[in-house]
């Protein structure tokens, strides 16, 4: 799914981001990036998300190297990831179900099958019955829940996650992992950056730790 | 859900060729032509609609852009539909070019109005008349204020005289009429104000060459004006512009919205322009009439004319559009999701 090979990111200030990064992750894997701020946790997510390029080195996702992929092709290769942001990057301007419904509108599906689809998606969440409230009346817990139906909508082969458990007490930390596991029970690749460590070994999935852009672990969290 | 379509539990379906690839064909197998164009048609529908609840949720604001618009629209055109309404006084600028022909005293009516009617056959005069020694005596008398020392003349000074009046009012062409007319019989002089010509052509291209500097002008205050409108909706449209492109919306969806709502700007105040100009017009047309009714015309100023009114129309719409899209295709690259 996923193949990393000497994958080096260098800004132009000299900072280098990923260091001749090598990893491979299979289909409907569940792993964890972590590491301390500045490690490249962010970085990864952003070459796998096309919003920035390697430098050098081979980037493969679903086949597609994404050192060389087209602007063109960038938004139909956005459309097979999912992504969670920490900050839910929720539009507060529209309600729950609208927010949910913004990829399948992208993809130009039919309304019924739209409303079919997000109301699914609300009920893996647990927020079925919030559709209509807009996003500012819910919880920070339900707004996270909001951003992750969002991104499982159009039911991704990968879904990428951004800290998304750093606002969240332990407790709604926990559920919004369950709510990831049961998304990978369905087949779904997912690939979360965390610096909660207590947090990943409770799930007791593969964990790669990185370091000042390099990688110095790869292996079942414990 | 239809058959072949990627399910929550074939989430890996997807995965093979490249991105637009798999997508297209995961749409194409699936959806077919006609769902597709169902789709497209769909996101335009929501596009406009969604434009235009936008602009009514503001109405003071989209007013105002359209009142600049459509005065920046009603300039240029309603100077336009004034000169279109001074050159109507066609009649009156042709009579300004008339040419004069003084016949000798003794040439008598009857060879007078020979001459008027051979003149009247050539191909460059629109219109001829004949004014007798007589008829030429009454006017003096009736205008100069002299009646009554012309009585006491114990002949008539005035001759018979022809009034030309050209087809066309170009120089070349009427120096060689007037050298044509001056060789007739009997004609002792023959009159052409030419200055008074050159002036007034002078008048006329000036106004064109001004009204198309201005036309250039406020063009280009148009386009400004929609390109920071848009600009401003984009500003305020950041976060939604980088969720949209994060979750895999095209330039061209980006861009959709913002170029609807180009047009709605650019109908609006292709409307108010209308408005503008029909009312002003209307309203100027008051002091109009009683000015020419002061000089015995029966002048008075045309409206927009239909045709006008919809080039104005389509004019305004498609500067509205050109206006967006320069605005978002100047803005699209600072989009990116950060």
């Amino acid at each position: 799914m996923i193949r990393f090979e000497q994958v080096e990111k260098r800004y132009p200030n000299g900072h280098v981001g990923l260091h001749e990064l090598s990893f491979r992750v299979r289909r409907g894997e569940f792993l964890f990036v972590t590491g301390h701020s500045g490690a490249g946790k962010s970085t990864m997510l952003r070459l796998l998300l096309a919003m920035e390029r390697p430098t050098s080195g081979k980037l493969l996702l679903a086949g597609q190297d994404l050192a060389k992929i087209t602007n063109s092709q960038i938004p139909f290769l956005r459309r097979q990831i999912g992504v969670v942001f920490q900050n839910h990057q929720l539009l507060f301007d529209r309600s729950v179900f609208a927010n949910v419904a913004l990829p399948l509108q992208i993809l130009g599906l039919p309304q019924e099958e739209i409303n079919q689809r997000v109301s699914l998606a609300l009920e893996r969440v647990s927020l079925k019955e919030k559709a209509l409230q807009a996003p500012a009346d819910l919880s920070t817990g339900q707004q996270q829940r909001v951003g992750i139906a969002r991104a499982i909508v159009h039911q991704p082969a990968l879904l990428l996650a951004d800290e998304p458990t750093g606002n969240l007490d332990p407790r709604l930390a926990a559920e919004i992992m369950s709510v990831f596991e049961d998304i990978n029970q369905l087949g779904t690749t997912v690939l979360i950056a965390s610096h909660d460590l207590a947090l990943i070994a409770r799930m007791r999935q593969r964990m790669l730790t990185l370091q000042r852009g390099r990688l110095i672990g790869d292996g079942e969290a414990v | 859900m239809s058959a072949g379509r990627v399910t929550p539990d074939q989430p890996g379906e997807r995965v093979g060729a490249t991105a637009k690839h798999q997508v297209a064909s995961t749409l194409s197998d699936t959806r077919g032509f006609r769902n597709q164009l169902r789709a497209w048609l769909e996101s335009h529908r929501a596009s406009c609609k969604d434009s235009l609840s936008r602009l009514v949720r503001q109405p003071l604001g989209s007013f105002f852009t359209c009142l600049v618009m459509a005065v920046a629209l009603s300039l240029p055109m309603g100077l336009a539909l004034l000169l279109e309404n001074v050159s109507q006084l066609g009649g009156s600028w042709q009579r300004a070019a008339q040419i004069s022909l003084f016949l000798e005293l003794d040439s008598g009516d009857t060879y007078g109005e020979l001459l008027r009617d051979k003149i009247a056959e050539h191909e460059h005069v629109a219109e001829v008349q004949w004014i007798s020694r007589e008829q030429a005596l009454a006017e003096f008398q009736e205008h100069s204020g002299l009646g009554e020392a012309l009585r006491e003349l114990p002949n008539n000074p005035l001759p018979g005289s022809i009034l030309v009046t050209p087809e066309v009012i170009d120089k070349e062409t009427l120096v060689a009429l007037l050298d044509e007319l001056k060789s007739l019989p009997k004609v002792e002089q023959a009159q052409l104000d030419l200055m008074w010509i050159e002036r007034l052509a002078a008048i006329l291209q000036m106004g064109e060459h001004f009204i198309f500097a201005l036309s250039v002008l406020l063009i280009a205050a148009l386009l400004l004006v929609v390109g920071n409108t848009i600009r401003l909706h984009i500003e305020n449209r950041r976060v939604e512009i980088e969720v949209i492109k994060l979750v895999g919306g095209t330039d061209g969806y980006v861009r959709r919205p913002f170029l609807y709502m180009g047009v709605l700007y650019g109908f609006a105040g292709g409307i108010l322009a209308w408005l503008l100009l029909a009312f002003g017009l209307e309203w100027l047309n008051v002091s109009v009439v009683q000015l020419a009714q002061l000089y015995g015309s029966e002048f008075s100023l045309s409206g927009v004319p239909i045709e006008d009114g919809f080039s104005l129309l389509l004019g305004a719409v498609l500067l509205g559009y050109i206006g967006a899209w320069l605005a978002v295709a100047r803005h699209l690259r600072e989009l990116s999701p950060r």
